[in-house]
């Protein structure tokens, strides 16, 4: 089909976006590149040492740790908070005022700033007199996140799956919305139990919004920062330092300008790659079953 | 008068070359997915057609724009400014085109009391049932007093009882716009009763064009034959030659006056509506429906004589459509 | 009365057909200040074919859902083989529904799409399977046994949705929401022979609802035509059509719908805007008379017309044939007629005509 003049003129309204995305995105990720080959002692003295930076951390045991501590969380999380979401969104009601009230409930802790919900669960949670950790200790369980680091990574859970299910909820909701009431009456005539209603009509309904869900938070939970940093500051010791305060550490903590670049990198393309194969082996796999 | 010079929807379809005049009702009859959407949405403005020329009273407006051209589409659809009555649905097409507030005032109420929505011109659409929302879609379109008015099967997704009425009530209000009036549909019975024009579309071209009963005497093709035809067209394939028998010219008797022949009927099924009664069956191998007048019963199952009057037939040379 | 779930006071009903019978059933939505049915009574004979008939908002589709067990009467009885069936969930009614467009499992094949109902009812897998390829033979889909719903056609989804509706051989009542709604116009009666068909083989009670006039008549045995959650008439697709007992049905059926003009009886006499068209038993008064577009003709005498206008339909023994519009008292009337239209003032004759009164019939 031939083009007409007007198409074009839609591409130039596209360029300020492209430039914009080139300035914010493309460049400074070069300059990070650029840093990432270099060992720079000060401003005016720095020498091109190739991938050495590269080499020694992806040698680095705590880059590992870190990268390992990250995976762990970030599949905790993703674990826990896409069945509950799914599940709160099939109790709530599908229409009228209750629903509507109840979805605005759910979205709340999404419209709470990061370090604010960092420090919400600090001292949500401190044993003194924080009222969970409060009741935890008032049960005669000795809590503290501040020194038990299994205490501060159920914390940390915890305080992930507050914040975020409810993202999970609301997609769950508009997906299950679509479901035409016709599949639930078919699979009540067709015998069909609950568990079944779920597995043959909802799952099948829901799968496009929930491939989104899961990119989001997995994306998303790669790259937490804040809220650990705010709650336990990758403590006790490093049993919660996860891949992104880690970075923070070497680059504002010890200004090695050159190791934290090459660390930037390999983390950048190490999410690059998780959401890649993410898209080839679960999405493009789904769309090849539809066709 | 708007003219057609050698378009093409698609680059590898066959060009067409139309000129559909002001103050007719031109409908364009084809099967879904023939592309009759796509030219509405050319005429429209809304989709570029691949190649050729489209002029209006003269004037060049294949790369006008949708929203300068004078041309107002009603879909299938019923699309109207959900947060407006039905009343500022009418007037903000005579508002875009400046008209004075007196005569907006004054044009909005005629549109309102020729399409029978005057008791309803402070509801907004949400409030009416779907036959009124699709009156004032075309109200609306009607506001703009566009001089293409392009009506892509309006009525399709109405009641049946809905869409006969409001068939009638077409016929009357779009002669009087004087526009060049572009009405796609899949039912001939539209052609029937709104054409003065027909224009017979398949494989995203124009097959044949002429008065509805000159097209339904003599179909240029078998496709032609069939998209003329309720519910459609038998075909009979003899040495050399596709012959098109439409359904209510095959009987069950030999008839006396003229020429005929006989075919043998496999009946599979007949079904009535009280007026007419269609026999389902197979006549070699093919699928054939005969529809006769009034109530007939005949046994599933077995093979009757069926008789056709030679000049009825519908002969096509092989391999032509 | 209400079931809570207890089997022993509502027997499921048993046998592969069932006939059903609505006593007086009265139905309102919740917070509603009208009834959406009125004291409907209907009976659907064992085995049968029946449509229920009407424009949006007359209350088919609340009568298919009562039937089904989604609503439960506010008053009177639903009766299946005799049993009372109010209070009975669906699953433990033997009723089964198609609907508008085709529901089918997405992440199943079709063949595991057609065994899932027996499979829930406890079916070995080789007898559901047995069961399951027997009903894809009666219905022309073997060759798309593997296959998934979404690389089948609509035509192809619907027949196997009613497949996997009747695949059960307790069902006895097959309910049936407009499902031909989806599909091609060209390929519907296909899809109505493959539902009669089955129907005949499995000789199940099937309740079909449209606002489609073709599709009722041409479907059903018996059709009921309703209005504002009434039932105006219930009879053979011939009689709704040659006798309608009510102005709606008359005007609602038949396309065009019936012509309806003013009339007087004076002693056995109808009068038509001062012209006799004929005699009646019936008493002195005011009536409404209707009459098809081809029960009237046009004739040199009779009732004064003018031809505003003649939609062809075809030509058959080389002349025009289609629907004259012609005004009669101020009146558009349609008449069937063939050859070439006369022009302006006329006469038509009207050979048949029914007479109402209040609406109904009243000769």
């Amino acid at each position: 089909m031939r083009t007409k003049p007007e198409r074009q003129a839609a591409w130039l309204m596209v360029l300020p976006v492209v430039l914009v995305v080139a300035f914010s995105g493309v460049v400074p990720l070069m300059t990070v590149v650029n840093y990432s080959v270099q060992d720079i002692l000060d401003v005016d003295t720095r020498f091109f040492v190739g991938f050495d930076w590269y080499r020694d951390a992806l040698r680095d045991v705590r880059l590992h740790e870190a990268l390992w501590r990250q995976l762990v969380f970030s599949f905790t999380a993703l674990a826990i908070e896409l069945p509950l979401g799914i599940l709160v969104a099939r109790c709530l009601p599908r229409q009228g005022r209750a629903a509507s009230l109840l979805l605005v409930l759910c979205a709340i802790p999404l419209l709470v700033p990061l370090n604010v919900v960092g420090t919400i669960w600090q001292i949500f949670a401190r044993g003194d007199i924080g009222m969970l950790g409060a009741a935890i200790n008032g049960l005669g369980i000795d809590y503290n996140y501040t020194r038990e680091p299994l205490h501060a990574w159920m914390t940390l859970v915890a305080m992930d799956v507050w914040h975020w299910t409810s993202l999970v909820v609301l997609l769950g909701f508009a997906g299950l919305s679509s479901i035409p009431p016709a599949y639930y009456q078919a699979a009540d005539l067709d015998g069909a139990g609950r568990w079944q209603v779920f597995r043959h009509v909802e799952l099948p309904h829901l799968r496009a919004v929930l491939l989104i869900a899961v990119l989001l938070r997995l994306m998303d939970s790669l790259m937490i920062y804040t809220e650990p940093f705010v709650l336990t500051g990758g403590g006790p010791g490093n049993t919660t330092t996860f891949l992104s305060q880690h970075l923070a550490t070497i680059a504002v903590g010890q200004f090695d300008l050159g190791p934290a670049a090459a660390f930037s990198v390999i983390y950048f393309l190490l999410i690059l790659l998780l959401c890649w194969l993410f898209h080839t082996l679960v999405v493009a796999g789904a769309e090849r079953d539809d066709a | 008068m708007l003219e057609l010079t050698d378009v093409r929807l698609q680059p590898h379809t066959p060009p067409m070359n139309a000129m559909l005049g002001g103050g007719e009702i031109h409908v364009v009859l084809g099967a879904n997915r023939s592309g009759k959407t796509l030219l509405a949405r050319c005429l429209a403005g809304l989709a570029s057609c691949a190649s050729g020329t489209v002029r209006l009273d003269g004037t060049d407006i294949t790369r006008l724009d949708a929203g300068r051209r004078p041309v107002a589409l009603v879909n299938q659809a019923f699309v109207n400014y959900p947060a407006w009555t039905v009343r500022d649905n009418l007037v903000s097409p005579l508002h875009a085109r400046g008209v004075s507030r007196a005569e907006r005032q004054h044009r909005a109420m005629q549109l309102a009391r020729q399409l029978g929505l005057q008791a309803l011109l402070h509801r907004y659409p949400h409030e009416l049932s779907g036959g009124q929302q699709q009156r004032l879609a075309i109200g609306r379109a009607l506001a703009k007093d566009a001089r293409v008015l392009v009506m892509d099967e309006p009525l399709v997704n109405l009641d049946y009882k809905l869409r006969e009425s409001l068939r009638e009530e077409l016929r009357g209000l779009l002669a009087e716009t004087g526009a060049v009036v572009v009405y796609t549909t899949t039912d001939p019975g539209d052609a029937f009763s709104l054409a003065s024009h027909v224009v017979l579309f398949a494989g995203h071209a124009i097959v044949q064009t002429g008065a509805p009963m000159d097209v339904y005497r003599h179909p240029v093709n078998f496709v032609a034959a069939a998209l003329m035809s309720e519910p459609t067209v038998n075909r009979h394939q003899v040495r050399g030659e596709v012959w098109a028998l439409r359904p209510e010219h095959v009987r069950l008797a030999r008839p006396k006056d003229a020429p005929a022949r006989e075919f043998g009927l496999r009946v599979e099924e007949v079904e009535t509506n009280g007026a007419h009664t269609f026999v389902h069956g197979s006549v070699h191998e093919e699928s054939w429906v005969v529809k006769l007048d009034g109530m007939a019963a005949l046994p599933p199952g077995e093979q009757v004589p069926v008789y056709a009057r030679e000049r009825d037939i519908l002969r096509f040379p092989n391999g032509a459509g | 009365m209400r079931a809570s779930g207890t089997s022993c006071v509502f027997p499921t009903v048993r046998g592969s057909v069932a006939s059903v019978q609505l006593e007086d059933v009265t139905f309102r939505y919740p917070g509603a200040t009208a009834d959406t049915l009125q004291t409907l009574s209907l009976v659907v004979g064992n085995g049968t074919t029946h449509a229920l008939l009407g424009g949006s908002g007359a209350g088919k589709t609340t009568v298919l859902n009562l039937l089904s067990g989604l609503l439960q009467p506010t008053g009177g009885r639903i009766l299946m083989d005799g049993h009372d069936i109010g209070g009975l969930p669906a699953a433990r009614r033997n009723v089964t529904q198609v609907f508008q467009f085709p529901v089918l499992y997405p992440a199943m094949t079709v063949l595991e799409n057609l065994c899932f109902p027996l499979r829930n009812r406890k079916w070995k897998p080789a007898a559901a399977r047995e069961r399951a390829l027997a009903m894809a033979e009666e219905l022309d889909v073997s060759p798309l046994l593997d296959r998934r719903p979404s690389t089948l056609t609509l035509f192809e989804r619907q027949l196997v949705a009613i497949g996997r509706a009747l695949v059960r051989p307790d069902v006895g009542l097959v309910l049936l929401d407009e499902p031909l709604t989806a599909v091609q116009p060209e390929l519907k009666w296909r899809l109505r022979r493959a539902l009669r068909r089955v129907q005949r083989d499995l000789g199940v009670t099937m309740v079909y609802v449209t606002h489609d006039q073709t599709e009722a008549l041409t479907f059903a045995e018996r059709v009921s035509v309703m209005h504002d959650g009434r039932i105006l008439q219930t009879a053979s697709p011939v009689d709704v059509h040659d006798e309608p007992a009510h102005e709606f049905v008359g005007y609602f059926i038949g396309s065009p719908g019936m012509n309806l003009l003013e009339a007087r009886v004076e002693s056995g006499m109808v009068y038509v805007a001062g012209t006799r068209v004929g005699g009646t038993v019936l008493a002195d008064g005011d009536y409404r008379m209707g009459f098809r577009a081809q029960w009237a003709a046009v004739a040199d005498a009779g009732l004064p017309a003018s031809v505003r206008g003649v939609r062809y339909d075809g030509v058959v023994d080389d002349s025009p044939v289609g629907v004259l519009r012609a005004t009669v008292a101020d009146k558009e009337v349609y008449v069937r007629h063939a050859g070439l239209a006369p022009d302006g003032p006329m006469h038509l004759r009207v050979n048949r005509f029914i007479l109402f009164r209040e609406g109904w019939r009243a000769n």
